[in-house]
C-alpha cells in the first residue's frame, strides 16, 4: 500500500468518526437540541455593542435591541471606538432619547479592535448578566428570552445564540448562508459534549460574574470569543447554545472580506492553542476535545493541503507533457481506452464520506426553516460541498504564514 | 451524565471501525475477484504459449507450419496484449493487495518467451512478412518524462496496431521486473534509456516516433 493511499485512508477514517460522532450525538440528544429552558427569574442584563464606523448598520441594531421581549434588559451600552463615520452621532441621538435605557460612550482611543470596545464598555454594567452583540448584527425581538433560562444552572458560564446570514444577495452570502447553518447546527450537537468553542459576536450573554473572573476578552487576541469561551471552560464554566435564538449579521460581501475575515478567526485559534496548549490532555473537555480538535484540524488541513497539492502539481504536469509529446508526433490527445473505469477502493470511501457528510448538511438545512428566506438551491449546496469547503485549507495555510510572520492585526 | 457524553466517543469509533472494515472487507474481495480473473486468463495464455512453442520445437518447419506458427503467434500476441491493458487498469485500480503485481511479472515472463520465439521462428520461416515491434518500458518509474513517455508511446504502437493489423506481432514488457532472461536478450541490443521500441529485433528507437516514422522501417 502506497503512502498516499495510507494517508486516503486514515482521511477517511477521521471524517467517518466525526460524521458517526455528530450523528450519534444528535440522535441521542434529537429531542434536546431545539429546547431552551424556561425563565423562571428574570435576570437583570446589559447589552453591549461595540461599534467602528458602522453608521450603515448601527441604528438598526439599536432599533432591533430596543424592541426586544425581553422586559429585564436595563441598558444597552454603545460604545463608539472612535469612528471616524456618524456612528457616534446616531449613538448619542438614541442615548438623548432613551435617556434611561441607553448609554452612548466612546473609548478615549481608537482601540483598534473590538475585544478593546467591549471591555470598556463592559465597565459600565452592573447587572447579572453582560451581553455583546455586534454593530452589524440584528437579533430578533424573542432572541434573548430563549438564553435567558439557561442560567437557572449556576455552572452556565455563556449562552450563545444561533447566527445567521442577513444578506443573502450574492452567491458568495449564500454559501456563507449554508455555511453557518451548519456550524451553528453542529455547535448545538458539541454542547452535549460540553465542547462549545466559541461564543460568537453576533449574540453571546454571560454570567457577569464569570465574564469578571476570567477578565473579560483577552485584547491581544484576534478572535476574542474563541479565547473567552477556552477561558470560561478552562475556569470550570459550561457554555450553552439557545437554538431558537436568532440573530441576523451581516457576513462579508467580497472574496477579500471573507479572507479577512477567515484568516482573523484562524489566526485567532492559533493564537488560543498557544495559550492553552497547557492543558493538552488534561483539563475536561477543553483539553481532551476542544484543543486536540483545533490543532488535529490545522494538521490535518495544512497536510491534506500539501499532498492535494503535490497529487494536482504533478497531474497538472503529466498532462501537459503527455499532450505535448502527443501533439509532436501527431497522435489522439485523449482516447476513451485511456479513461480507467475500474474503481478502487478508495473511490469506494471517497464516495461514502461524501454521501454522509451530503446527507448531514441537506438533514441541517431541513431543520433550520426560515419563513422569511427561500432554501438553498441545489446547485448552492453542491458548489459549496466540493468547492467552497476546498477554500478552508488554502485559508489555513495563508493564516499560518500570517501567524508565523508575526502579522496578528484586525 | 459525564459517562454517557464519554460514551458517545466510543460508539462513534466503534462505529468507524465498523464501516471502515466493511470497506477494506470490499475492497480486498473486490481485488482478489480481480485477480483470480486475470490468474484464469494467464492460465489460458499460458496453455496456448506451451502450444505455440511446442509447435516451433518440430524438428522441420515446412511451409505449412510456419503459416500455422505465425498465424499462432500473432493471435496470441493480441490476445496477451488486450489481456496487459486490462491487467494495467486492476493495477491502477488496485490499492490494498500488491498480489497483481506478480500477475504482471509473469505476463512479462510469458512476453519475454514470446519474443525470444519469434525470433526463432523469424529465422526459420524465411517466408515470413510479420514485422516484430518490442515495446520495452519502466512500468514503476515515478519520473513524469517518463510516465508521459509511456503514455504516448503506448497510444503509438495502438494506432499502429490498429493501422497495420496482423501485419504486426505487438509484445510490451515492462524491463524493471528483474527478469534474467530479459536482461540476457537486452544486452543484445545497446539500449541507453527507456522506453524504447525494437523494429523486427533490428532497429532501435529511443525518441518518440509518430506511426508513420515507424512504418518507415518496415
Amino acid at each position: 500500500m502506497d503512502f498516499i493511499t495510507i494517508v486516503f485512508l486514515v482521511y477517511s477514517v477521521l471524517a467517518f468518526y466525526f460524521l458517526f460522532l455528530y450523528i450519534l450525538i444528535y440522535f441521542q440528544n434529537r429531542k434536546k437540541v431545539f429546547y431552551t429552558p424556561p425563565i423562571t427569574k428574570k435576570y437583570s442584563l446589559s447589552i453591549v455593542v461595540p461599534c467602528y464606523n458602522e453608521e450603515k448598520t448601527i441604528e438598526k441594531v439599536i432599533k432591533n435591541l430596543l424592541k426586544a421581549k425581553y422586559d429585564n434588559l436595563k441598558k444597552i451600552i454603545l460604545v463608539d471606538d472612535c469612528s471616524t463615520d456618524n456612528s457616534y452621532k446616531i449613538m448619542k441621538k438614541y442615548a438623548k432619547k432613551y435617556p434611561n435605557k441607553i448609554i452612548a460612550v466612546q473609548t478615549p482611543k481608537n482601540t483598534g479592535k473590538a475585544s478593546g470596545a467591549k471591555n470598556y464598555g463592559a465597565k459600565f454594567v452592573n447587572t447579572e448578566l453582560i451581553g455583546f452583540t455586534d454593530a452589524d448584527s440584528y437579533p430578533q425581538r424573542d432572541a434573548i428570552n430563549y438564553m435567558i433560562g439557561f442560567f437557572d444552572d449556576k455552572k452556565i458560564g455563556a449562552v450563545t445564540a444561533n447566527v445567521l446570514v442577513q444578506n443573502r444577495d450574492k452567491f458568495i452570502l449564500k454559501l456563507q448562508s449554508l455555511e453557518y447553518k451548519v456550524i451553528k447546527f453542529t455547535r448545538k450537537l458539541l454542547e452535549f459534549i460540553d465542547s462549545i468553542y466559541v461564543t460568537p459576536g453576533p449574540l453571546a450573554i454571560y454570567r457577569k460574574s464569570a465574564f469578571d473572573n476570567v477578565k473579560g476578552f483577552d485584547e491581544k487576541n484576534l478572535a476574542e470569543d474563541i479565547e473567552i469561551t477556552w477561558h470560561l471552560q478552562y475556569e470550570g464554566y459550561k457554555i450553552k447554545m439557545a437554538v431558537p435564538s436568532r440573530v441576523y449579521s451581516v457576513a462579508p460581501s467580497t472574496i477579500k472580506d471573507w479572507v479577512k475575515q477567515r484568516n482573523r478567526w484562524n489566526i485567532g485559534g492559533l493564537q488560543c492553542v498557544n495559550k492553552y496548549k497547557k492543558v493538552f490532555g488534561k483539563k475536561g473537555t477543553l483539553g481532551n476535545f476542544i484543543v486536540p480538535l483545533f490543532i488535529s484540524q490545522w494538521i490535518i488541513g495544512l497536510f491534506g493541503l500539501f499532498i492535494l497539492g503535490y497529487k494536482i502539481i504533478r497531474t497538472i504536469i503529466l498532462k501537459y507533457l503527455s499532450v505535448s509529446y502527443s501533439v509532436q508526433t501527431q497522435t489522439t490527445i485523449l482516447n476513451m481506452k485511456d479513461i480507467n473505469f475500474t474503481v478502487s477502493v478508495l473511490v469506494f470511501f471517497g464516495l461514502v464520506v461524501f454521501l454522509l457528510s451530503s446527507f448531514y448538511t441537506i438533514f441541517i438545512l431541513l431543520n433550520v426553516k426560515e419563513k422569511q428566506y427561500k432554501k438553498e438551491n441545489f446547485f448552492t449546496l453542491i458548489f459549496y460541498m466540493i468547492f467552497y469547503l476546498l477554500a478552508y485549507p488554502i485559508i489555513l495555510l495563508i493564516s499560518f504564514i500570517k501567524y508565523l510572520k508575526g502579522d496578528i492585526k484586525w | 451524565m459525564l459517562n454517557n457524553k464519554k460514551r458517545v466517543f466510543w460508539e462513534a469509533l466503534l462505529l468507524t471501525l465498523l464501516i471502515f472494515l466493511i470497506g477494506m472487507l470490499i475492497g480486498v474481495l473486490s481485488e482478489n475477484s480481480r485477480m483470480r480473473s486475470v490468474e484464469e486468463y494467464y492460465i489460458q495464455s499460458e496453455i496456448s504459449l506451451i502450444d505455440i512453442l511446442t509447435l516451433s520445437n518440430l524438428a522441420n518447419l515446412d511451409d505449412a507450419n510456419c503459416d500455422n506458427l505465425i498465424n499462432s503467434n500473432i493471435n496470441f500476441a493480441n490476445r496477451i496484449y488486450d489481456e496487459a491493458k486490462l491487467l494495467e487498469k486492476y493495477e491502477q485500480a488496485g490499492k490494498i493487495n500488491e498480489n497483481i503485481k506478480i500477475e504482471h511479472k509473469k505476463y512479462d515472463v510469458m512476453r519475454t518467451l514470446l519474443w525470444i520465439n519469434t525470433m526463432r521462428f523469424s529465422e526459420v520461416c524465411k517466408n515470413n512478412k510479420v514485422h516484430i515491434i518490442v515495446y520495452l518500458y519502466e512500468s514503476n518509474t515515478k519520473d513524469l518524462t517518463k510516465k508521459a513517455t509511456n503514455t504516448v508511446w503506448s497510444k503509438i504502437i495502438n494506432d499502429l496496431k490498429e493501422r497495420q493489423g496482423n501485419e504486426i506481432i505487438l509484445i510490451p514488457i515492462a524491463v524493471d521486473s528483474d527478469l534474467i532472461s530479459l536482461n540476457s536478450v537486452l544486452e543484445n541490443f545497446n539500449i541507453s534509456s527507456y522506453p524504447a521500441l525494437i523494429i523486427d529485433d533490428k532497429y532501435v528507437l529511443e525518441e518518440l516516433s509518430s506511426v508513420e516514422e515507424i512504418e518507415e522501417f518496415f
